[in-house]
């Protein structure tokens, strides 16, 4: 099985292209679990409902998780809006970054 | 009306988070719509007996993408207020249509009507309800969305909306009826709805976490300053009603809000769209470059100090009716507009190796 960290270090590889960060970086993961299946659970949100890249920023995280976690044999990706998406929950690099 | 339509091409589907109806309608959209507007450019300066025909074809597209919108709205499971907005804009365009028409067969001379009393109903649905509530709607997805705006409440959009609508009703009943106090209260209405959605823009802007003073953000501030100075110039010309402020007035709203809205919008919606085609397919498997890299910063910056000394060099010059003023503004304009294209170029052309 694998460990959040791990597959935390997975979705990483995936970044907003508006902001320029991946989305652990974010804090747009909220939680990452990997069953005895080896089955993976991603809750995650967006920035925004809105967000264009909605359904593809989807498919990156599971297309991620099957490349960089080769045992996985099945990625699963529960989009969520609560809790809301807030400043408060990215990297303080990311917070530096976004106040220009 | 052909950049709008594009940038719906590409938000309502966002907006209404549904895919079109059929979006290979626009296809047909663009051409009609581009010939319909020589027809009829031509027609006012040249041949009036064009501008029915100009007219019609025009007519025909807009109703295609009419036509298109309320089928894609259909679709959609749940209303919210954005998508009520969406379809209030769309319900204006289609009776401003219906007078515009009207209004191209009495200026050729098919049929005999007051050209100035529907022309005001046809501006106010077509450029107030119409590109007015798009606008109003579309940047209430993307104002959060670029600046990363949380937790700010709707009401006052909200109230904005409603009082515009009535402001239109007004205004096009004082049309029809010459009760002009139904027109004056119709301004009445826009400019309390104008200020309205004014706070609500600085309550999102007051909300932000992207601090950035980028290009977008310069063309909103831009933008929003042009809004205020029109609606503060609105308010002046009611009390002082000289043709000057009147003129002026229009063309901050055309030069500085619309225009600085739409070129602000470009340089965020060009790079995203280059980018989705062109990188990120690229996502996780190779180093790519971000929408920000897509951007010439330099040019653009050059293209915002050129157009926007233009706006106001114009608008002075109009004020005090001089005519140096006025043409070294458009000088400044046409510089900013070369310096805009080459941009939009650099943007759809723009490649790396991956």
């Amino acid at each position: 099985m694998y460990s959040k960290d791990d597959i935390l270090k997975a979705v990483s590889t995936v970044i907003d292209p508006e902001v320029g960060f991946n989305l652990v970086e974010m804090g747009l993961i909220y939680d990452a679990i990997c069953n005895e299946n080896m089955e993976v659970t991603v809750t995650m949100t967006l920035s925004t409902k809105a967000c264009p890249l909605h359904q593809m920023i989807v498919q990156w995280v599971e297309e991620a998780v099957l490349r960089e976690l080769p045992k996985v044999r099945l990625t699963k990706v529960d989009l969520v809006w609560e809790p809301v998406w807030n400043i408060s929950m990215a990297t303080e690099e990311v917070k530096a970054r976004l106040a220009g | 009306m052909i950049i709008i339509f594009g940038a719906m091409a590409q938000l309502v589907p966002v907006v209404l988070e549904v895919g079109h109806f059929a979006v290979d309608l626009y296809y047909t959209i663009y051409p009609l719509l581009f010939i319909g507007a020589i027809l009829m450019a031509m027609g006012f300066v040249y041949y009036p007996s064009l501008l029915p025909f100009g007219g019609t074809i025009a007519f025909v597209s807009f109703s295609i993408f009419l036509f298109e919108t309320f089928l894609t709205i259909l679709k959609v499971k749940k209303i919210n207020f954005v998508i009520v907005s969406v379809l209030l804009a769309n319900i204006f365009l289609f009776f401003g249509l219906i007078i515009g028409i009207i209004l191209a067969l009495g200026y050729s001379g098919t049929i005999d009507i007051n050209i100035y009393q529907f022309l005001k109903a046809h501006i106010y649905l077509v450029l107030v309800g119409y590109v007015g509530i798009t606008i109003m709607g579309m940047s209430l997805i993307l104002l959060p969305m670029f600046w990363l705006s949380h937790g700010f409440s709707w009401k006052y959009i909200k109230s904005s909306l409603s009082i515009l609508s009535v402001g239109i009703l007004f205004v096009v009943l004082s049309s029809f009826s010459n009760i002009t106090f139904f027109e004056y209260l119709g301004y009445f209405f826009t400019l309390i709805a104008l200020f309205l959605y004014f706070y609500q823009v600085f309550i999102i802007y007051k909300t932000r976490v992207r601090l950035e003073n980028d290009i977008y953000f310069k063309s909103i501030m831009f933008s929003f300053l042009s809004l205020l100075l029109s609606l503060i110039l609105g308010i002046i010309y009611i009390f002082y009603p000289i043709e000057n402020i009147f003129l002026t007035l229009s063309w901050i709203l055309l030069g500085g809000f619309i225009t600085f809205i739409i070129t602000g919008h470009l340089y965020k919606i060009i790079p995203f769209l280059v980018w989705y085609e062109r990188f990120s397919p690229y996502v996780g498997k190779k180093k790519i470059p971000m929408l920000v890299d897509i951007v010439p910063k330099k040019s653009a910056n050059m293209q915002f100090v050129f157009s926007s000394i233009g706006v106001i060099f114009v608008s002075l010059g109009i004020l005090n009716i001089n005519e140096t003023i006025y043409k070294s503004g458009l000088s400044f304009l046409s510089i900013g507009a070369i310096f805009l294209l080459k941009d939009i170029l650099y943007m759809i052309r723009f490649k790396e190796d991956v």
